[in-house]
């Protein structure tokens, strides 16, 4: 080879094409779905707890991905059915993960419904799950001596919460929770859903 | 739908064959064979019958190195700053991996943000930096001509610098894009960009005024790269238009493309460079080389879904990468054959070279990653591995025991010639290769061990999850323990670097070093 | 300068400083090619076995969305389909359990009586052909429209009540409207205004709410200093949700047991060992006692992909070729739960349940009376604990009998 433009040009040509074939074709197939009976846009301080969620990386352990029972046990362990293109209209940026260093958190929402549950789990990991290598968020919390009339008081066993005093929630752990708790993908699927259906069982299959 | 969708993959992967099918056929009935003429007279006055044997000098008798000399080496600093924090910054996160609750006050703090700083800070701080170093350094070279416009490259390192500082004090603070390897905030991405202009151009300017006619394969990758690389970036980091699902697509597909479009070409483009260089012997075959190299570019361009196997996309996209993962055997065997057939036959070259050996191991690491990365993306292999921490094992299979490694060669041979002078404890580099070799062998055996234990208990329902967490454990701290030995020998490869700049004193006498 | 040729002599050379690297010119070795060709062919044979997966898994989800709108047509399969799991197909009902229909005084009644059951329910004794029941069954107006309800009564009217009246969607759509919002039939005391010459009806026992110390319903809607409240958990309701399980209706004595287990380690469950290690005897009495006796409709839906042929062939005969009991063998008719040992499984939420099987089966759960529980689910494949869980979140929820109730089902034994 001994030219530059060609060489460049049919470089750059096979690249458009797996543009074409990994960005736009499905990207379109995917905006031709409605957006599915029974998810609802974020509300302004699950927003927010969005944006904690973001920040704070939780992505890196987190999937929110479950996969279907022909691949995976996810159903059983309560992460919820497997997810369709559809369930993720309202997310962005896209938080769908790669590690399972944590359980999966699609569906966290419908499994761990209690906001003071939460708030004692991001506050201290292992006041729950002794195992756990989950990081605390000791900074999304504040010690008080006494809680005042608006204040979300953590619950905490004793030897996890400061000597004297409350541990209450700041803004932003209450915001994370929210959206948390939102996180809830168990409408039924709409019948024209896509995912991807490689692990299917075909022996099976009606 | 889902005949349409099906006959579209099919299609895509119907043209990859065929262009393969016809690049073999060209090749066979000697298409290339003015091409391959070209090939064999790549000097311009040395004759192409062998190496040159009486040459013994060190220096540059050309004046082709002196003018890439300063962003050179500006790049390299650049690029060890940002290894020897980025590698601090990674073994900060592993630690946090079992010990949880250490150095946890603050946010900045957190397991995510560490990881994010890791990541970026090795990509864009060290291995873009390092790459592009070479890409200095080589090009003019194999052109035959002195680098143009040199003063850009200068701007553009710095600009790049300005861009990876404040990206790192982004993520310290929690902004980020949320994507893997898109974090840096649409922002900084285009003063990224911005800088990237101003290592191509120069390039670019240099290739087309070269004093040959034929273009050496390191060419081809990098010339490829220079383009890919920016067109990615762009067309991912476009802030406002990507969303949900297709946002997903779009970020694997940058991921992948990252690895297999712009930091595999740079090291394999600087192995293809190196190693014939050092042993003085050609490349095994023009015609392999090819294979690989548009090979690389058919089928590593479509496997970036494979990160979203049993996902929530449509199966035929999944399908299109699972079979181009696998199609990538073909190109790895032909880069495989062209660089290890070499060294094999050159074996002493390996004893005498210490930057050899860090090239020559980088590009058998190529190999094994390649072929790991083709099974992995298996299904069945991938029910396993996926989402658990085998995958970073591989991930470091590539980007740091492949490409890092090396770069590290890479750096120890042009420093000599750069500087006019030895390295002053060759022994410290042969420490260096050890500690970043163990380290890194005891840092992938634990992540891929424990990350399989962890991926069959999670696929194993009468297990519970708390097991897959505490199972790892052991091999978390192996890692730690890997990890830090990389480090280590990043510091020493930082002052090694530094010992050769700082010091002009007499000529050591034993000075075999680092030739 | 430095000496690179210091080399050993002979053989080796070592190159000069102006060698560029080039490319010599040997052919490409043939098992390169071959290795092409054989990965191109597995490649296209990938294609066209995966797009197959795509059209079953396609094919799935449709049939489970058509399962989900029920399109069971006339009398005999609704009536197999909603009926016969408690009353049984031949209608004689469980023994001291669930109501005979065949001959049974509201049968007879006619397809208006049946109608105006199916659509209220019943909740409270009723005494029928001489026996009294605990009666807890459940409203059918969400899951049967008119025309259903009124084929599913003219049907159960004239198999066992020998009656020929036909009851048309339109006298439905009447009746549905007349009893709207008027909740389940208290017992058989209040049917008598609706059956002309029914026996004498025992009367409704005093409901479990009015008793709810402060104390409790404090623990399960707000929780204490260290303890989640119950509620934020398991729902308003008790109905559960995915592996968080439905408490409502389980017997008290099973709910006890549980808390006691939890707290003494003697069942595994970090967030339930948490909660059980902050209450004491008395709270954990009164919580059990709350929830055994809150009657809440199912919230839960087979959700598991399990196939329900398969769940439902286990829950009601058991595999003997593994070695499985039927569910219903222990848990009671259409699994209500029997005693402290037995709970309900009827409208468990399913994820629970197959969280529960497998924790059994992998040895992390092993508080059930003579490891009965372990050595069933150890047998029990993987999607076979999928189909039983999904099976059971499609029964209606039957909330278990009250305590007196559950003594006279055991004492009741002797009589037979």
């Amino acid at each position: 080879m001994n030219r530059y433009l060609p060489l460049v040009l049919i470089a750059l040509g096979i690249l458009a094409f797996a543009t074409l074939m990994l960005v736009i074709a499905p990207g379109v197939q995917i905006a031709q779905h409605a957006v599915p009976k029974g998810l609802n846009p974020y509300s302004e301080q699950e927003s927010r707890g969005r944006e904690q969620y973001v920040s704070l990386g939780c992505v890196y352990c987190h999937s929110q991905q479950p996969r279907s029972p022909d691949q995976a046990p996810d159903v059983e362990r309560g992460w919820g059915r497997p997810s369709v293109a559809g369930d993720y209209v309202f997310d962005q940026p896209h938080q769908l993960g790669t590690m399972r260093t944590g359980p999966d958190l699609l569906n966290v929402g419908v499994r761990l419904p209690s906001e003071s549950w939460h708030l004692t789990h991001l506050y201290q990991p292992r006041a729950i799950f002794g195992w756990s290598i989950m990081p605390a968020y000791p900074y999304l919390f504040e010690e008080k001596a006494e809680a005042g009339p608006e204040d979300t008081v953590v619950v905490l066993p004793k030897g996890f919460g400061p000597e004297s005093g409350v541990v209450v929630a700041r803004q932003a752990a209450l915001d994370l929770t929210a959206y948390l708790l939102a996180l809830d993908r168990t409408y039924p699927v709409p019948e024209d859903a896509l995912r991807d259906d490689g692990y299917a069982d075909r022996e099976s299959g009606s | 739908m889902p005949i349409t969708m099906g006959l579209l993959l099919a299609l895509s992967f119907v043209v990859s064959l065929l262009a393969l099918a016809f690049l073999i056929w060209a090749i066979a009935t000697r298409q290339f064979a003015l091409d391959r003429a070209h090939a064999a007279t790549v000097f311009g006055k040395g004759g192409a019958d062998g190496p040159d044997t009486d040459g013994t000098h060190l220096f540059d008798t050309t004046g082709i190195d002196k003018v890439s000399a300063r962003p050179v080496r500006l790049l390299i600093l650049g690029a060890i700053f940002w290894l020897v924090l980025g590698s601090v910054f990674g073994v900060i996160a592993s630690l946090k991996l079992h010990w949880p609750d250490w150095l946890n006050m603050a946010a900045p703090l957190t397991f995510g943000r560490m990881r994010a700083l890791h990541l970026n800070l090795v990509a864009y701080g060290w291995l873009s930096q390092i790459g592009i170093a070479c890409m200095f350094w080589i090009l003019p070279r194999i052109f035959r001509t002195p680098l143009r416009a040199p003063h850009l490259p200068v701007i553009g390192f710095w600009l790049w610098n300005i861009a990876v500082t404040l990206g790192a004090l982004a993520f310290a603070r929690g902004w980020t894009d949320g994507e893997e390897w898109l974090e840096f905030p649409w922002q900084l991405d285009m003063l990224l960009v911005l800088a990237g202009v101003f290592f191509v151009v120069p390039l670019v300017k240099t290739a087309r005024a070269r004093e040959v006619d034929h273009i050496y394969v390191t060419g081809w990758y990098y010339l490829a790269a220079m383009v890919w690389f920016p067109a990615l970036f762009f067309i991912a980091n476009l802030p406002g238009i990507h969303y949900g699902v297709e946002e997903a697509t779009v970020n694997w597909w940058f991921a992948h493309n990252v690895l297999g479009l712009w930091l595999t070409p740079l090291g394999v483009g600087a192995a293809y460079y190196f190693i014939p260089k050092i042993i003085g012997k050609p490349i095994y075959s023009y015609s392999l080389s090819l294979i690989g190299f548009w090979g690389l570019a058919l089928f590593y361009s479509q496997v970036g879904i494979h990160h979203l196997i049993g996902g929530p996309v449509p199966t035929w996209v999944v399908t299109l990468s699972v079979v181009h993962s696998v199609m990538m055997f073909i190109p790895v065997i032909a880069v495989a054959i062209n660089q290890h057939v070499t060294v094999a036959r050159n074996l002493w070259a390996f004893k005498e070279s210490l930057p050899l050996r860090f090239i020559s191991f980088g590009a058998v690491m190529y190999t094994l990653a390649s072929f790991q990365g083709s099974i992995e993306a298996l299904r069945s292999v991938n029910s396993i591995t996926h989402f658990t921490h085998y995958t970073v094992g591989h991930a470091h299979l590539g980007a740091y025991a492949f490409v890092s490694i090396v770069m590290f060669g890479a750096a120890y041979h042009i420093m000599p010639r750069m500087m006019g002078r030895e390295f002053a404890h060759p022994g410290l580099i042969r420490l260096h290769f050890w500690l970043v070799v163990l380290g890194f062998a005891i840092y992938f055996f634990a992540l891929t061990i424990g990350g399989t234990l962890q991926g069959l208990a999670m696929l194993d329902a009468t297990r519970s999850f708390a097991e897959s967490v505490i199972l790892t454990k052991p091999y978390l701290e192996a890692r730690s323990v890997g990890g830090t030995m990389m480090t280590l020998g990043h510091i020493l490869f930082a002052i090694n670097i530094l010992g050769i700049l700082r010091k002009p004193r007499a000529v050591a006498q034993s000075a075999v070093a680092a030739e | 300068m430095t000496r690179i040729n210091k080399q050993k002599p002979g053989k080796i050379v070592k190159p000069g400083e102006d060698f560029e690297p080039w490319e010599s010119h040997n052919p490409v070795p043939l098992p390169v090619i071959w290795i092409a060709v054989a990965l191109g062919i597995w490649g296209t044979a990938l294609l066209l076995q995966e797009q197959d997966s795509k059209v079953v898994a396609q094919a799935e989800r449709e049939a489970g969305e058509a399962a989900a709108h029920d399109a069971a047509e006339g009398g005999a399969a609704l009536f197999l389909a909603n009926c016969s799991t408690c009353h049984q197909p031949n209608g004689a009902g469980v023994r001291l359990a669930v109501p005979p229909l065949q001959d049974s005084e509201f049968a007879k009644a006619g397809p208006g009586v049946v109608a105006q059951i199916l659509l209220r329910g019943i909740d409270g004794p009723i005494r029928v052909k001489g026996f009294t029941y605990d009666g807890h069954m459940p409203s059918f107006a969400e899951a049967l429209d008119d025309a259903e309800v009124a084929q599913l009564a003219s049907y159960v009217g004239a198999r066992f009540g020998g009656g020929e009246t036909v009851l048309a969607p339109a006298e439905v759509a009447q009746l549905r409207m007349t009893h709207s919002g008027s909740g389940s039939w208290q017992g058989g005391a209040e049917l008598a205004s609706l059956v002309a010459d029914l026996p004498p009806q025992p009367p409704m026992p005093a409901t479990a709410e009015a008793g709810l110390d402060p104390a409790i319903s404090d623990l399960i809607f707000a929780g204490k200093g260290d303890v989640w409240s119950c509620a934020s958990c398991h729902g308003g309701l008790g109905q559960g949700a995915e592996n968080t399980p439905r408490l409502a209706g389980l017997s008290q004595g099973y709910i006890t047991k549980q808390l006691h287990d939890f707290r003494q380690g003697e069942r595994h469950n970090e967030h339930m060992s948490f909660v059980a290690k902050g209450l004491d005897d008395a709270e954990i009495d009164g919580l059990a006692a709350y929830y055994a006796g809150l009657r809440v409709d199912s919230t839960a839906q087979p959700a598991l992909g399990g196939d329900l042929a398969r769940g439902e062939q286990i829950a009601l005969q058991g595999d003997w070729g593994l070695g499985v009991p039927a569910c219903f063998s222990c848990h009671g008719p259409s699994g209500f739960g029997v005693g402290a040992e037995f709970p309900a499984l009827a409208a468990q939420q399913p994820a629970y349940v197959a969280s529960q099987l497998a924790a059994w089966a992998g040895g992390h759960r092993n508080n059930s009376p003579l490891g009965l529980m372990d050595r069933i689910s150890e047998a029990l494949p993987e999607a076979d604990r999928r189909a039983v869980s999904d099976y059971l979140a499609s029964l209606p929820a039957v909330p278990a009998p009250e305590p007196q109730a559950m003594a006279r089902i055991e004492g009741g034994e002797d009589e037979l």
